[in-house]
């Protein structure tokens, strides 16, 4: 029981003058300002935190989620490309080509299943100014539009391209590139560069 | 001495709800009741009238900010007083950096209580509000024997560890851990029927 041991000493008057002094310093009022300064700047640098945090989070989150769209369209080529492949109703042409004296080749992967096509082209030489390959489907009914592939000599000599085969477009029974004005034709008019029956 | 200021019956009854309530006058009411014994309590740990009052200042500017943290249950409200005051006291007393120059100083205090005795109740203090209280432990701790009363006393006044009580005295440390808890038991046995006399 040692709480009362602190009345154990003789009590001793305090000096009179003591008690205003006393009595004053203790209910005047805390000095807050230092404390509330040092939350102010405690709560300023967690909000500079949290906002940073915040914003290189957002940044985090966008870049993530650009990347998993890139992969995501990246892997859809992957795939489609591998159907056409793996496709059992896929037929694989290859024809060799020669363009602006250079020998190339042009590869078409034709699946009757999903009516879409895949066109490979390689070592092909680059579009003149203003001009493009455009390929068609030979049907029944005469060549119809299907793609226009404009070679760039800035860019990789093979170039691949995927496309459907349009619903209006009958029964296809072979395949053409001819050279054609950058913005395409309705019928070929240019030079051919081959025509094969697939 | 001057007399302190007696409370009234009723005035000790609200003098808690009244502080709590933020009523500067039950400060005064406080320090007019408690002031004597917190200075005496001080100056008997720090032997120095300057520090002593310096506690007893920061002890009433402390019981004002945190009397919230009082509660009932957890003890009567002039031990709570004395428990701030004795913490205090016991801080500045390691706080001192002028130790070296009151050594002599407290040389001759412990020798004149080296058996921890304490100075006999002065008769002029009789009407001092809580002197029957002051009675009661000043006979319940002489009542202890010597070795017992001198442990209590370096515990209490000096806040020495069972450790440093058991080097200063030269006794096991075993023993002193015996001694204290034995001596506690004795004076929470004498002192059982003690109340708050300010409430």
């Amino acid at each position: 029981m040692t709480d009362w041991l602190g009345m154990t000493p003789n009590p001793r008057n305090p000096r009179p003058e003591l008690r205003a002094r006393v009595l004053a310093r203790a209910t005047q009022p805390e000095a807050r300002g230092a404390r509330w300064g040092w939350l102010a700047a405690a709560a300023l640098v967690a909000l500079a935190l949290g906002g940073a945090a915040g914003y290189w989070t957002r940044n985090t989150i966008a870049a993530l989620a650009a990347e998993r769209d890139r992969l995501a369209a990246a892997l859809a080529v992957v795939r489609d490309t591998l159907g056409f492949v793996r496709g059992p109703a896929t037929r694989v042409a290859w024809v060799p080509v020669t363009t602006n004296g250079r020998l190339g080749g042009v590869t078409i992967f034709a699946d009757s299943a999903t009516r879409r096509w895949l066109v490979r082209c390689e070592g092909m030489a680059p579009s003149e100014p203003g001009e493009t390959y455009q390929i068609w489907f030979v049907t029944a009914d005469g060549m119809k539009r299907a793609a226009t592939m404009t070679m760039d000599e800035r860019e990789s000599t093979v170039m691949a391209m995927a496309f459907d085969v349009p619903s209006d477009v009958g029964a296809v029974t072979g395949a053409a590139m001819s050279i054609e004005p950058r913005s395409g034709s309705t019928q070929p008019r240019g030079p051919m560069v081959f025509h094969l029956r697939l | 001495m001057t007399q302190p200021k007696r409370l009234s019956q009723e005035d000790e009854h609200t003098l808690l709800r009244r502080l709590k309530a933020r009523d500067e006058s039950a400060l005064a009411e406080l320090y007019d009741a408690l002031a004597p014994w917190v200075l005496g309590l001080a100056s008997r740990i720090l032997q120095d009238d300057p520090e002593a009052e310096e506690v007893l200042s920061d002890v009433f500017v402390q019981v004002w900010r945190h009397i919230d943290q009082h509660e009932k249950s957890r003890g009567p409200l002039v031990p709570w007083v004395l428990s701030i005051a004795r913490n205090r006291a016991l801080d500045a007393l390691r706080r001192r950096h002028r130790w070296w120059r009151k050594a002599e100083r407290w040389g001759d205090a412990l020798r004149l209580e080296d058996d921890g005795a304490v100075p006999a109740p002065d008769p002029a203090d009789a009407a001092v509000p809580g002197w029957p209280v002051h009675q009661a432990v000043h006979a319940a701790l002489a009542a202890l024997p010597v070795d017992q009363r001198r442990i209590v006393v370096l515990a209490y006044f000096e806040g020495l560890t069972h450790s440093e009580i058991a080097r200063r005295t030269g006794q096991p440390l075993g023993t002193v851990k015996t001694r204290l808890r034995i001596a506690h038991g004795k004076l929470a046995e004498a002192l059982k029927h003690v109340k708050d006399w300010l409430r």
